[in-house]
């Protein structure tokens, strides 16, 4: 046993011996979705072979266990490099001291000419903390061969013909829309986009930032909407017992026939499906009110207490080229933030893309906008809500008192 | 004598017998089953929702051979190995020593350091993330093998004190005595006479731990960052999407890295149920 335990030990000394070479990039990342692993193996490859002298070791994670361990090796050892999203998830940790200033890279690349849909979204008072590679839409992805068998012909723009088409589908035994609240996130897109459509892009905005209290008469117009839905029947039953992905046999079996999601979903249509899936956006509540979208960006950024940060920066530089961002995001089915890099053809991407280019505003989403405690109280109330809408006025004081806790009292 | 042997029952408390046992030992293995289900389907099966049905293509070769291809799931395993077999050593020798010393010698606060090595059991070790990760940063072994082996050899070594003092203790005393009256040195008695003796606790220990530290997590995660150093539970987490997971990669890689444990149980089975029950059947 000792023996073995001898060598094992000379092992494991030579094999942890090979870290800290000049020119070593150190990248940690949490895009373990098979699609994005691809992508980024890609980006990773094509950038070394930009800079041969250069060696990347990319660690990846999944989202969960990246969350527990970014609050470890940001402090301590931090790579060169991290995927992590804009908007107010980076604020937290740029609050925190723990990411870098990469405003040079955006000045020398000319990144806010180049990306003028991120810019704030990358911002912190004025100053920018990371790039971001990709982002997306959210809308409804629907078959249209269940669509034509309840007999509709075109795709609800107002909220009347989105009421008339859950009606139709329900009358045609097949449920409008599938949804898995177990996550609870699913659940934020409706609140999203129901607000920015009754109540616009700044009410959303302040509300995100606890400006607002979530027991204003104007919240609850949303949750009156939302009741509509939820008494008419368009959501499938039990959605709390179902993970978003759980829930999408419901689509692929063809007994519900919408999903309000992402592009990520795209890849898990089986073939014959995915000929039947098409795409259209939020319809419009209110028509005085203007368009507004969320849009999720991915981005990377650098540690503070990273090693090598200049060949951080030039990944950074590299990542935001046109050519490299029309490539990365066309493997992951999203969008490419710079303006010159050309969108995938693919009728999702360029459905999401058409979209966001005639929106007043974007907005990152509701886990990514306020405040990470507040999101999962709200979210939590949002999947109560779903099945009891009843109880709506005491699950908003308690996401209130959650805003209060956190903002300060109004 | 309890349980009752099943054939001094009644003919049709027999029957129920015959009947209940096949059924709930379905019930109880379904969630291993459906594991091995899943391992073999294709990933639009499961995008159907078809998670019990047949499958529409056998697809276990194929989901294995992405397991291999698509994650370094060798390195992950040899690292579990290079991990686990030193902390194991380690923490088998040093409570071995400690156990004795508790055991053996009758000396002033023998009992509040054992009481010490027991209360350090009942530490949720998440509390202990921070302190360990700086300690390791000092130390100058983060991410590196020894980082996991330190810590593993230390937050075990309590419980195998514990266990090994127990079982020493019970040892005739005796032995020791005569040995001492032959002049035997007391480094010669603990190799010579405790060690050969309490080999088959060391073994009921040595599985045990193994199965601790083979499928611990969270100190990998929280003291390594390479890829290249991590073991199969932190590995396996990459198959995991953010959004979307390939549950049958999943399901394939949680059968491989289940396996060596498995086998080790098996291979050791004896020791580990008269290392559970050690002591029980004394009045």
């Amino acid at each position: 046993m000792r023996y073995l335990k001898t060598t094992v030990c000379a092992v494991a000394l030579m094999l942890c011996s090979t870290s800290a070479f000049a020119r070593d990039l150190v990248m940690n990342a949490n895009t373990s979705d098979p699609a994005q692993k691809l992508a980024m193996e890609e980006l990773i490859a094509d950038f070394e072979a930009a800079y041969p002298e250069i060696d990347v070791k990319f660690n990846l994670y999944d989202h969960e266990a990246f969350k527990v361990a970014m609050r470890n090796f940001l402090v301590s050892d931090a790579p060169d490099l991290i995927t992590w999203n804009a908007g107010n998830r980076m604020k937290v940790f740029v609050d925190l001291g723990l990411l870098e200033d990469v405003s040079d890279v955006w000045q020398a690349e000319g990144l806010h000419e180049a990306m003028p849909a991120v810019v704030s979204a990358s911002s912190v008072e004025g100053k920018q903390y990371g790039v971001p590679y990709a982002y997306y839409a959210w809308g409804f992805y629907y078959r249209k061969d269940l669509f034509e068998q309840a007999g509709i012909t075109s795709t609800p723009t107002t909220w009347e013909e989105f009421l008339e088409v859950g009606a139709k589908l329900n009358a045609a035994g097949i449920t409008p829309i599938t949804i898995g609240t177990k996550d609870l996130w699913p659940t934020a897109g409706w609140f999203d986009f129901l607000n920015m459509r009754i109540n616009g892009g700044e009410f959303h905005a302040q509300l995100m930032d606890g400006k607002v209290a979530y027991t204003d008469e104007r919240v609850k117009r949303v949750f009156e909407k939302w009741a509509e839905l939820v008494s008419a029947d368009f959501f499938v039953e039990n959605h709390p017992g179902y993970s978003f992905q759980e829930a999408l046999p419901f689509m692929n079996q063809g007994k519900s026939a919408m999903y309000l999601l992402a592009p990520f979903i795209v890849s898990m249509f089986p073939d014959d499906v995915r000929e039947q899936v098409e795409w259209f956006p939020f319809p419009v509540i209110d028509p005085a009110v203007g368009i507004y979208e969320d849009a999720p960006t991915d981005s990377f950024h650098i540690p503070k207490n990273a090693t090598n940060k200049e060949d951080a920066r030039l990944f950074l530089a590299f990542a935001a080229q046109a050519d490299v961002q029309t490539k990365t995001a066309a493997t992951l089915d999203m969008l490419p933030p710079n303006i010159n890099a050309s969108v995938k053809d693919d009728r999702f991407a360029q459905g999401g893309f058409a979209q966001l280019g005639q929106a007043n505003g974007i907005m990152q989403f509701y886990d990514r906008d306020t405040d990470p405690a507040l999101a999962k109280v709200g979210m939590e109330g949002f999947q109560e809500f779903m099945q009891n809408p009843d109880r709506i006025d005491a699950i908003l004081q308690r996401i209130e008192a959650e805003r209060e806790r956190i903002y300060g009292a109004l | 004598m309890f349980p009752r042997p099943i054939q001094e029952r009644s003919r049709s408390r027999q029957l129920m017998y015959k009947v209940a046992l096949p059924i709930s030992l379905i019930i109880w293995l379904l969630p291993m089953i459906a594991i091995v289900a899943t391992a073999g389907r294709s990933l639009s099966d499961l995008n159907r929702g078809n998670y019990w049905g047949m499958p529409s293509e056998w697809a276990f070769i194929e989901n294995f051979a992405k397991v291999f291809g698509s994650s370094s799931i060798g390195t992950y395993l040899l690292n579990s190995v290079i991990i686990t077999l030193p902390s194991i050593a380690g923490a088998l020798f040093l409570s071995t020593l400690a156990g004795a010393g508790l055991a053996l010698y009758k000396f002033r606060g023998r009992f509040l350091i054992l009481a010490l090595f027991i209360a350090g059991n009942f530490v949720p070790f998440q509390i202990l993330m921070i302190p360990v990760r700086q300690l390791t940063l000092d130390l100058g072994v983060y991410d590196t093998y020894w980082g996991v082996i330190l810590f593993q050899i230390a937050f075990q070594t309590g419980f195998c004190t514990f266990f090994m003092r127990n079982f020493i203790a019970e040892l005739p005393f005796e032995l020791v005595e005569a040995a001492r009256a032959e002049g035997v040195g007391e480094w010669q008695i603990l190799v010579h006479i405790i060690v050969p003796l309490v080999r088959p606790a060391l073994a009921a220990l040595a599985v045990l731990q193994f199965t601790f530290i083979w499928n611990d997590f969270f100190w990998p995660l929280i003291l390594i960052q390479s890829d290249e150093l991590r073991p199969i539970t932190l590995g396996l987490t990459v198959l995991k999407g953010q959004y979307i997971s390939s549950f049958n990669l999943l399901a394939a890689g949680s059968l491989i890295a289940a396996l060596p444990p498995v086998m080790m149980f098996f291979a050791m089975q004896k020791h580990f149920i008269a290392g559970l029950t050690l002591g029980a059947s004394k009045g």
